[in-house]
């Protein structure tokens, strides 16, 4: 039996090494406020110009506690549970980019490796010796260099672009599961719970079963 | 006043024989260990399945143009609909869970040979309803995995003969998976629920003809019976204890865990995706189907993988009683086996290469020699058996069964049938 449960660990311990070989770099994204709302201005500034976010209002922002005053901003007369549809029209973006651009609500769970996937495809632009640009993740991206990663030479500028592109799939990673941390707070007590009554029905169990001789 | 109620249903209704029958004086072996607690929980499971599923269905609306959307519905806006959800989809790959832990104690121990028979193969029966379930179930959110995954399974009704293309145009009611397919899979997946739980309720008629077998594979003489309430009436509320917490882990802190990324994705006709792979719980089927280059071979393997756990009773040729316990050659075959399964579903889970192709055939051979030799391999581990030395307890238990065989048959040949 023993022997089992090691070779079923190793079997475990094989596949993680299979999924590994994608080089992406991976990440843990921020749950607090501000960083969520300095992606939220990266997405407004720089995403949202092309992209939906069809399943976030501007009343899911200020729930999620921005500034009303700054929501109404972005909002301009729609009104308040109006969803973060494009700007722009698709027949547009269908002749600019050859392809709708899409929507980005389950963007950070659409792809194999999640967040990490999305921050390393918009770290991943590089220059060609000749000065065409690619992606190294997605090279058949239709989506030119949104933070100019490809460009930036200088590593002060290179960090500065690498914390926009972490702020803006922490705030893509709240939009595709914007429950999470209410989701985590009550784990911890439903489990407490469940703990303290499965060692309860033990309790009893034990006293039940200790009646047999 | 308690007692006058319950006597004017008794004369009404067979309330208190059922309970005495069924629980408090109920026989269960006092010996049986926690993996006889799993049949509890699949009980438990479905009854979470339909609760979470009924409420679900209250905000889920099926439609080509709606499902994706009333999902992402039920998960943002409905109050704990996320809730509702991770638990119905969880709650899925958990019954699996239970019921191949369920299947592999049968097996381990034996508990499928005579008089369980009968057990086994309504419990086959489930295991068939609950995978249409299952499948007709992961096409509702109207994902790319969703609706490809329906496409490649409704497609191998082709090989039917001669009304194979009618067949697939009939199940789907289109040419193609379509809107027509998902509304007719919501309402067979709301309603092939119940006819589990009639199919439950059988399986338990029958548990409680022929009771519980026992991890020594011998009946159990009266005195080392218990009843069921109080004993395992706490015993499987500890171990349901035990399963909720693991499965609230799951539900609350790693629910997209078994979530294809490309189910996030709403359903293209158009695209297709780079990788089409079912649930966990269908690899190591889906496995063989791919293994067999031919495809009515593949389908038929397919089908009968899942079939052939129906034969065991009747391949185990052994006499000699009980399973893993007694059989050391049961042991060996079961672990084998079970790693076989867990190299199916390696190969299920990954796209074709050489390699896979490689494990995928010789999986999917020793899949199937392993239950064409069982007769032989039980015939002759008895021998060897015998040959060595059985404990008392054993030879006496086989001497009654063949002595009981001899008495049937005396009987049946002097005409009195009783």
């Amino acid at each position: 039996m023993k022997k089992f449960i090691v070779l079923l660990i190793l079997c475990c311990a094989s596949v993680q090494v299979w999924a590994a070989e994608a080089t992406l770099q991976n990440i843990k994204v921020d749950t607090d406020l501000p960083a969520i709302e300095s992606g939220l201005d990266v997405f407004m500034n720089t995403c949202h110009a092309c992209h939906t976010l069809k399943y976030i209002t501007y009343l899911d922002l200020v729930k999620l506690g921005v500034d009303k005053t700054k929501v109404d901003g972005m909002r301009g007369d729609q009104p308040l549970d109006t969803s973060l549809v494009g700007l722009m029209p698709d027949a547009a973006a269908e002749q600019m980019f050859g392809k709708v651009p899409p929507d980005l609500s389950l963007m950070t769970h659409a792809r194999e490796g999640g967040p990490s996937y999305v921050y390393s495809y918009l770290l991943g632009y590089y220059n060609t010796p000749d000065g065409v640009t690619h992606n190294r993740i997605f090279p058949a991206t239709h989506m030119p260099d949104p933070l100019g990663m490809s460009t930036a030479t200088d590593p002060a500028q290179q960090a500065k672009i690498r914390k926009t592109a972490h702020d803006v799939v922490s705030f893509l990673a709240w939009a595709a599961d914007p429950h999470k941390q209410e989701r985590h707070r009550l784990g911890y007590y439903v489990i407490g719970y469940l703990a303290f009554l499965t060692l309860l029905l033990y309790i009893v169990k034990k006293q039940v079963w200790s009646r047999l001789k | 006043m308690k007692n006058r109620v319950i006597d004017w249903i008794d004369q009404r209704f067979p309330l208190s024989s059922f309970v005495k029958h069924d629980l408090t004086e109920y026989p269960t072996p006092r010996n049986l260990s926690y993996w006889w607690n799993f049949g509890f929980l699949a009980g438990f499971l479905l009854v979470l399945q339909v609760a979470t599923g009924i409420f679900l269905a209250m905000h889920y609306k099926a439609g080509a143009d709606l499902s994706f959307d009333s999902v992402q519905h039920i998960m943002r806006d409905v109050n704990y609909g996320w809730l509702l959800r991770f638990m119905h989809a969880t709650g899925a790959s958990a019954f699996f869970l239970v019921i191949y832990i369920h299947m592999a104690r049968t097996l381990y121990y034996g508990s499928y040979r005579a008089p369980r028979e009968l057990m086994w193969w309504t419990g086959q029966g489930l295991l068939i309803m609950l995978m249409a379930t299952a499948f007709m179930g992961y096409l509702l959110p109207w994902g790319q995995m969703s609706y490809w995954g329906a496409t490649v399974i409704t497609n191998l009704f082709k090989v039917t003969p001669y009304f194979g293309e009618q067949i697939v145009t009939w199940l789907r009611g289109d040419y193609t998976v379509s809107d027509a397919t998902l509304t007719r899979f919501f309402a067979l997946h709301y309603l092939i629920p119940f006819l589990i739980i009639g199919g439950v309720l059988v399986h338990l008629v029958a548990l409680h003809t022929v009771k519980s077998s026992n991890p020594s594979g011998i009946d159990l003489a009266a005195k080392e019976n218990i009843p069921f309430h109080p004993y395992f009436t706490t015993k499987d509320l500890f171990g349901l204890g035990v399963f909720l917490i693991v499965f609230s882990i799951f539900v609350f802190f790693f629910p997209n865990m078994l979530m294809d990324p490309a189910n996030f994705i709403p359903a293209n006709p158009m695209q297709t995706p780079a990788e089409i792979v079912p649930e966990w719980y269908f690899l190591p089927f889906y496995a063989i189907l791919r293994s067999v280059p031919n495809m009515v071979g593949g389908v038929v393997a397919m089908g009968l993988s899942v079939m052939m756990f129906a034969f065991m009773p009747l391949l185990d040729r052994s006499r000699i009683p009980g399973g893993a316990s007694n059989r050391p050659m049961v042991k060996l075959g079961f672990y084998l086996f079970l790693l076989n399964m867990l190299a199916l579903g390696y190969v299920g889970a990954h796209p074709v290469s050489a390699q896979t192709l490689l494990i995928g055939h010789i999986a999917t051979i020793f899949y199937f020699g392993s239950f064409f030799l069982i007769p032989f391999i039980s015939k002759a581990e008895e021998r060897w058996l015998i040959k060595r030395g059985l404990p008392p307890a054993l030879t006496a238990l086989m001497e009654r069964e063949a002595r009981d065989r001899g008495n049937k048959q005396a009987r049946r040949r002097s005409g009195d049938d009783k």
